[in-house]
């Protein structure tokens, strides 16, 4: 499934909380000058990858699949 | 309280919960009555009943009080900081602890997080977990292990997390019992304003001794980082570590120890989760996140409106002080399903506990990590433990900072 997850992150926006290497750490990584950068997009599912963005405090990840974005913020079913 | 006489008593044993009637509001549930108000509207509009004796602290200013109480409309105010300004913490805050991150605006504020940011990174606080705070914990629980019951609050959560910030900013223990003091004086300031100010003033003569040593002494300690950190060619000002120490008491201590009871009344109170926990630890992320949304220590921050806008179609007047209900919103059932209900399975994991936007919390990762290793601990040392069949089932309360009062188990070691 993650093979087709694409992740981007917004340096401009990112202030490196760290929250997205605390959900997917295989994933994410924070560079020295405190920016999260993507390790390895196929070490995490897409169900964490998801809790990972979504928990992003400035809404500095996004998931894109097939050159489209994938929308986040999905409500509990 | 003078200053003086809070040194002296600080020097004596103390029984925390004596002051357990200025640390937290006694209100059970508030949840209801603010779903009720969320039903009405997300966001309201003048001053709002939350059955509370003690209203939520805001300005008394012309302009009415903003209360949010909806998960996105909460999310949307915290994601836009220039519109909704953190420079409402200047008065009350900003008197007591001094300029910190916690009132700046941007840049300023970006620029002084990345000074004392790097400290508390995961990987930074790697260090502390096995030397530090096992060895805290272990300590506490030495305490009573062979008695077979215990009071997890009184005798675990209440005291860790501050001799944890002790012991990372590397003070001697013999001031341990008088920090420990200081710390709940001041993060009590609400309720006795003058003997808050005392520590505040004591804290601040007694940080800056301290920080006066490391510079001629480094250690391996916060304080010894802090003095030594640049980024870009900027050092951070002895006034602004002062500041930002103090800051780390009512921030770091109380918190964590509010956080930690709660989680262990989420899954005291549900024996199946408690075992799934206990069994596989590795679910310890979802259920410490969980216990967060469902019960969050701090129900809510301010924000101060900084010109004319919007939210949900609630037109908000410039100057409007802002009170942001993390709690309503961590229980707003347009995003959870059963939210009032306690459970680590759930789907959604996006809460605003930590707060959100650029001032979420610092210090998420020392919270995680300490929390992580009392439960692991605890775990290890009682086996499962239960709830105290003699004595009351405990519950929750408080307002604005809410947890139990005592956690009382029984176990038998293995
Ligand atoms: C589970 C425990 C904790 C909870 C629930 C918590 C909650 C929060 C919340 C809600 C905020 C946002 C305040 C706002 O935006 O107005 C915050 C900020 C902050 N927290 Fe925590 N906190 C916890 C633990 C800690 C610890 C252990 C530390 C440090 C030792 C810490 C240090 C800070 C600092 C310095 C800020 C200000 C950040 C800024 O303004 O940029 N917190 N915390
Ligand atoms: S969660 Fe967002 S802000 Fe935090 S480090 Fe990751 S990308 Fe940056």
């Amino acid at each position: 499934m993650s093979e087709h997850m694409d992740v981007k992150i917004d340096w401009d926006r990112c202030m490196g909380s760290g929250n997205c290497v605390f959900w997917a750490p295989g994933t994410f990584d924070l560079s020295e000058d405190g920016h999260a950068v993507v390790t390895d997009v196929g070490a995490t599912d897409e169900d964490r990858l998801r809790i990972a963005a979504e928990g992003c405090p400035v809404g500095a990840i996004s998931l894109w699949r097939d050159g489209r974005e994938v929308a986040l913020n999905e409500k509990e079913e | 309280m003078t200053a003086t006489d809070s040194t002296r008593v600080a020097a004596e044993p103390f029984d925390p919960f004596e002051l357990k009637d200025v640390v937290s509001g006694n209100i059970r549930d508030p949840y209801p009555r603010m779903r009720e108000l969320r039903l009405q509207s997300p966001v309201h509009v003048g001053p709002v009943d939350l059955g509370d004796e003690e209203p939520i602290p805001l300005d008394p200013s012309a302009i009415p009080p903003v209360t949010v109480f909806g998960f996105d409309e909460v999310v949307q105010v915290l994601r836009d900081n220039e519109t909704y300004s953190s420079s409402v913490y200047e008065g009350v805050m900003g008197t007591v602890m001094g300029r910190t991150i916690l009132q700046m605006d941007e840049p300023e504020h970006r620029m002084s997080r990345a000074l004392v940011s790097q400290s508390f990174r995961s990987k930074v606080l790697e260090r502390w977990e096995e030397q530090l705070v096992a060895v805290v914990v272990n300590e506490l629980i030495d305490s009573f292990i062979a008695r077979g019951h215990a009071d997890l609050v009184r005798e675990v959560t209440f005291n860790y997390p501050a001799q944890v910030i002790a012991h990372i900013l590397g003070l001697p223990r013999a001031d341990y019992p008088r920090f420990q003091r200081w710390a709940i004086e001041l993060t009590s300031l609400a309720a006795n304003w003058d003997r808050g100010m005392a520590a505040s003033a004591a804290l601040r003569v007694y940080f800056c001794a301290v920080m006066e040593e490391r510079r001629s002494v480094p250690g391996d300690d916060l304080i010894s980082d802090l003095v030594r950190v640049e980024v870009e060619g900027e050092r951070l000002e002895d006034e602004e570590i002062c500041s930002f120490l103090r800051l780390l008491l009512p921030a770091g201590v109380e918190t964590t120890y509010r956080a930690t009871g709660n989680l262990l009344l989420g899954l005291l109170g549900d024996r199946p989760q408690f075992d799934a926990l206990y069994h596989d630890r590795s679910l310890y992320a979802q259920a410490f996140e969980e216990s967060l949304r469902w019960e969050p220590p701090v129900t809510v921050i301010l924000r101060r409106a900084t010109r004319d806008t919007e939210l949900a179609g609630v037109p908000i007047s410039a100057g409007a002080d802002v009170a942001l209900l993390l709690g309503a919103a961590n229980r707003d059932e347009r995003k959870y399903v059963d939210p009032d209900r306690y459970d680590m399975f759930r789907e959604v994991r996006q809460h605003v506990g930590f707060g959100f936007g650029v001032h979420v919390c610092l210090g998420m990762h020392l919270a995680r990590m300490e929390s992580r290793v009392a439960i692991n601990t605890l775990f290890d040392r009682l086996g499962p433990f239960t709830l105290d069949p003699e004595a009351e089932v405990p519950h929750i309360e408080g307002m604005a900072f809410r947890s139990p009062l005592s956690l009382p188990v029984v176990f038998q070691a293995p």
